[in-house]
């Protein structure tokens, strides 16, 4: 019985092996529209920590951006076959770039979408450049992407560590939070929002009063919340920068040690909504930060929303409508163009002015590649004021599209 | 070279060794052909990995969860060689192998302090102390954004072409075989096997035991580096994954599934685990770790000889029944003597 | 001076959760020489245990405390009587191998039912702070503490004080001398396993209420929780335990003097450990 088994595993690890597919050679653009065919690849995180923010309702969400084009222009279209395609990258970049390639090369996808987690998308940036292709960033935070790893290929569309550093450290602080006590993790991103949210706080006249970086990933917050209340002066503000599952130890520690009751507010670098999930809207109401969008913010947003509800049974994130937006433009700039071919598609969307449900006052900057649009402070909704589950958040201010981005990178030489 | 792998399978019958050869090398140079060039040089890559790791397992008895470190570190050395110098990536991938056997002989040194279950808990941490360096030292690694732009430097052939490359990069991987196989068919390797049967006794017969562990853990290092290097070539770039124990875990999950102490049957384990991810994450599954441990569980339960060592028994035991072939044997710890009895 | 007393306190209450995974690795090797790489998945299963009592029947923490243990020890003991047993006469390292592979499992059917990002749990068995006179500190913290602390002494006295402990420890420390006595330590061998995954579960469960609760969060707490074992010496239970206390101040003092070292300072005392006592400060000699 035993070795029956075994050698039933064998070979069925032996197919596994052998059960390749053939390859196909690189894609020739013989007419306009290669192929006369438009693929749109959604690479994602279909399942790990980004499977909420991004993930399946990410695929969806192009996916609803090709019906809307085709039902729009019906037998106008440059071509009536747009296919969506997706792919796991499992938030690992070796996956990142062997799928972009896979996707890019064999699949024939004119256009990347999404690919959240920083290390990823620069995989997936570069292989654009290889490939010519195009890739529209709405899910990483990194701004190496508009800045020294930027690409004529490579589009950011949502939002970046600038715009949530800025927009948070300056209005709590032009609100009355002057003192700040700011904690962030021990890495390149964390590093980097540290340094973006000191500039925003002391531009705004503001002060930082300590800063400390704290171990990744870390179960363990209490030494720098008891430090807090006893910083001279007493910061006003808990700059917390953490994100997912050690942004959630944080506030339930901060819960803990009662100090909002001592008078020391918290703001956080970046929150999504499965955060709030997470921790409780209960304990996070009042929370500040800045989002580049969201489902609830006015009627143009929630009519979207509504729809897409339609179609997933889900409330849109802000990366999801940002796909959606992206994958919208894509195909309107290939229509005018007449050809998919990524130089020509490119000319038309630099320096395109966009104003949809997601971006409102956009510019798509052709220096850097980076679409500037307004983004939104907003804080944490009583549970309470709910209207309907998933309704997490309400705006505090709108960030005007010129002080939402930085300008463009001095790093960023398109070439 | 050729004649060293044929060399490699002396202890098979003259029909069975040319046969089996001819067949790894027309899979070696055929690979590309049939699958997707990259992931045919990812399985090169984890395939000479898991070769060097089983070299260090499956020969010194010696189990390893830290061998993330040394891929990685050679994968983060070989980026940096080669973004600054522009030098050809064999060099590059030599000096990021280097790397690798330079941090070996600290881990290696306090490591065979201790052996079995000790060995692997200790490896594992230093192993995570690595990933936290890495991490923390963004300015050099990149941190979680890695490094990206390595590039694929070779003076006068063109090797942006995936398929191209693997051809460019298949010899590297041939000779780190051909090294791991002479090593354990080395005088040197039967003392090192020796150290795994009965470690007092070659003790008592005058050998350094820990220095002879220490060797073939620097040498398990260094072709797991070489591994390590065209593998961060081959994608570009290094990611703090190349360091993180879940790559440790891989490669245990590929040698123990293709038959510890086979040396060869690494290779089937390693091809059959990037084959069945890349298969998994195309086809939408994403649960690649339920599938992998499963499979894990299931081989460390009923066969535990692995594939190869699972036909290899079975190829001898039709030849000569009754001659059963015993399992792999891993190393005690000294404190182990003393088994309970199964009641 | 005061914030140097309240980090070294806070350390502790890290170090609550090192020690009790420790006790449990500690006892489950000490009677089966098994390193239970799965301890860390138990951890989080014992967390999610409370969440989902908390969600499915409405119970909570302190039914979550009771309950889940004791339901993941049940879980143990029938992994050990149909997987492990199996491996028992064969080399440790194969059940070390087998448990890592059921700890990726137990980590994707979560991730696969839950997701990867963190679950909320609502039930805080005691808000607010206590004054220790010199700070204060929040109840629940305290509480953990005071848990942890009254499990590892009981089961301290347990095994020094009953006959079932003198037959526990003895298999433990002198596993020759003990069958050479004609002791049969097989029968116990069962409810140990049960009884570590227990103490697993239980560190899960005091989680719940201040950590994220989510797939990865014993994953990279069981490489911290070896480094503890190996300091401390896995042969010995006091030791382990120790170690657990003593890593969790200096991480939450490391934390805040030496930012740099706060994640390596571990494995670094584990290298120096290595080199003066390679069987860790309170395992026995032996010849390495």
């Amino acid at each position: 019985m035993k070795r029956r088994l075994s050698t039933g595993v064998a070979l069925a690890a032996a197919g596994a092996l052998l059960a390749g597919c053939g390859g196909g050679g690189p894609s020739s653009g013989g007419g306009k529209i290669s192929d006369d065919q438009i693929v749109l690849g959604v690479l994602t995180d279909l399942s790990g920590i980004y499977a909420d923010i991004a993930g399946p309702g990410s695929v969806e969400a192009v996916q609803m951006a090709a019906d809307d084009f085709k039902k729009k222009y019906g037998d106008k279209a440059v071509t009536k076959n747009i296919e969506v395609i997706k792919a796991d990258h499992q938030n690992k970049p070796e996956v990142a770039n062997t799928q972009a390639r896979e996707m890019y090369d064999r699949k024939k996808a004119d256009a990347l979408f999404d690919v959240p987690t920083s290390s990823a998308a620069l995989a997936v940036a570069t292989i654009a450049q290889q490939s010519k292709r195009l890739y529209f960033n709405t899910a990483a935070a990194t701004t190496e992407l508009a800045g020294k790893s930027c690409n004529p290929y490579t589009y950011e569309w949502a939002y970046d560590a600038y715009m949530l550093a800025h927009g948070t450290g300056a209005k709590v602080t032009e609100q009355g939070g002057k003192s700040w006590y700011m904690i962030y993790p021990d890495y390149a991103f964390g590093q980097d929002m540290q340094a973006k949210f000191t500039t925003a706080v002391e531009g705004a006249g503001g002060k930082v009063v300590a800063k400390d970086p704290t171990p990744f990933p870390s179960d363990n917050y209490s030494t720098f919340l008891l430090k807090a209340p006893g910083l001279k002066p007493k910061p006003d503000v808990l700059g917390a920068l953490q994100a997912g599952g050690d942004l959630a130890n944080v506030v339930k520690q901060y819960e803990q040690f009662k100090l909002r009751d001592k008078g020391i507010e918290l703001a956080v670098g970046l929150l999504f909504d499965s955060d709030i999930n997470a921790v409780g809207a209960d304990k996070l109401a009042g929370t500040t930060f800045t989002t580049a969008w969201f489902w609830n913010l006015d009627d143009e947003a929630r009519a979207w929303a509504d729809r897409y509800k339609e179609r997933t049974g889900k409330r849109p994130t802000f990366d999801q409508a940002a796909d959606y937006s992206a994958a919208t433009h894509y195909l309107e700039a290939v229509q005018k163009a007449g050809t998919d071919k990524a130089e020509e598609v490119s000319k038309k969307l630099d320096g395109m002015k966009i104003d949809d449900f997601f971006a409102r006052g956009g510019t798509l900057r052709a220096e850097d590649h980076r679409l500037v649009h307004d983004a939104y402070l907003v804080k944490v909704k009583d549970p309470a004021k709910a209207e309907e589950d998933g309704d997490y958040t309400e705006l505090v201010d709108t960030i005007p599209a010129a002080e939402a981005f930085g300008q463009p990178s001095p790093d960023c030489h398109m070439s | 070279m050729i004649l060293a792998l044929a060399g490699a399978l002396r202890r098979y019958p003259a029909g069975v060794r040319w046969g089996l050869l001819a067949a790894g090398l027309l899979a070696a140079f055929g690979l590309p052909w049939v699958l997707y060039p990259p992931v045919a040089a990812d399985i090169l890559c984890w395939g000479l990995f898991a070769v060097a790791f089983d070299l260090l397992l499956g020969h010194a008895g010696l189990l390893s969860f830290g061998h993330a470190a040394f891929w990685g570190t050679s994968a983060y050395a070989t980026g940096l060689i080669a973004i600054h110098s522009g030098l050809p990536f064999y060099v590059a991938v030599l000096g990021g192998a280097a790397a690798a056997a330079l941090l070996a002989a600290p881990i290696g040194y306090l490591a065979v302090r201790r052996s079995g279950i000790y060995f692997a808990m200790v490896t594992l941490a230093f192993a995570q102390m690595v990933y936290f360096i890495a991490n923390q030292w963004g300015d050099v690694t990149g941190g979680e954004n890695g490094l990206q732009g390595i590039p694929r430097e070779l003076p006068g052939v063109d090797l942006s072409d995936s398929f191209v490359f693997y051809y460019a990069m298949l010899p590297v991987v041939l000779l780190g075989l051909v090294t791991a196989w002479r090593i354990v068919r080395s005088p040197f390797g039967r003392v090192v096997a020796g150290v795994r049967e009965n470690p007092d006794r070659v003790r008592a017969l005058g050998y350094p035991v820990d220095r002879y562990k220490l060797v073939v853990f620097v040498a398990s290092a260094f072709l797991s580096g070489l591994a390590g290097g065209l593998y961060a070539v081959n994608h570009g770039f290094a990611s703090l994954q190349e360091v993180y124990w879940t790559t440790s875990g891989k490669v245990v999950v590929m040698t123990v599934l293709g038959g510890i102490g086979t040396l060869w049957g690494s290779l089937i384990g390693a091809a059959a685990v990037v084959r069945l991810e890349d298969w998994l994450s195309t086809a939408g599954f994403e649960e690649t770790g339920l599938v992998t441990g499963s499979v894990f569980v299931v081989t460390v339960l009923v066969f535990r000889r692995g594939v190869w060592g699972t036909l290899a028994h079975l190829l001898r035991y039709r030849a000569a029944p009754g001659t059963a072939e015993p399992e792999p044997h891993l190393e005690h710890d000294h404190d182990d003597t003393a088994q309970r009895v199964p009641s | 001076m005061t914030s140097f007393l309240q980090q070294t306190f806070n350390g502790l209450v890290s170090g609550s959760f090192y020690a009790l995974l420790a006790l449990g690795l500690a006892v489950i090797f000490g009677m089966l020489r098994v390193v239970n790489f799965a301890h860390g998945a138990v951890y989080m299963l014992g967390a999610f245990g409370a969440v989902v009592l908390a969600d499915s029947a409405g119970l909570g923490f302190w039914w979550a405390l009771l309950l889940v243990p004791l339901a993941l020890a049940v879980v143990g003991t029938v992994l050990e009587r149909l997987l492990i047993r199996r491996l028992a006469a064969l080399d440790p390292l194969y059940n070390f191998l087998l448990t890592f592979g059921i700890a990726l499992v137990c980590q994707d059917l979560l991730r696969m039912k839950y997701g990867s990002h963190s679950q909320p749990y609502d039930h805080l068995p005691f808000a607010g702070s206590v004054d220790l006179g010199l700070f204060d500190f929040p109840r629940y913290q305290v509480f953990v503490l005071a848990v942890s602390v009254v499990v590892c002494l009981t089961v301290w006295l347990l095994l020094t004080r009953t006959r079932i402990g003198t037959i526990v420890r003895a298999a433990t420390e002198r596993p020759e001398l003990t069958r050479a006595f004609g002791i049969d330590t097989g029968r116990w061998v069962t409810p140990v396993f049960g009884f570590g995954v227990g103490l697993a579960a239980l560190a899960g469960v005091l989680a719940a209420p201040m950590r994220a609760v989510n797939a990865a969060m014993g994953g990279d707490l069981i490489i911290t929780v070896f480094a503890v074992v190996v300091i401390g010496g896995l042969g010995s239970v006091f030791g382990s335990v120790l170690a657990g206390f003593v890593i969790g101040m200096l991480q939450a003092l490391g934390n805040l003097y030496i930012p740099v070292l706060s994640q390596t300072s571990v494995f670094l005392l584990m290298a120096v450990v290595l080199l003066i006592r390679p069987a860790g400060l309170f395992g026995k000699e032996e010849h390495a």
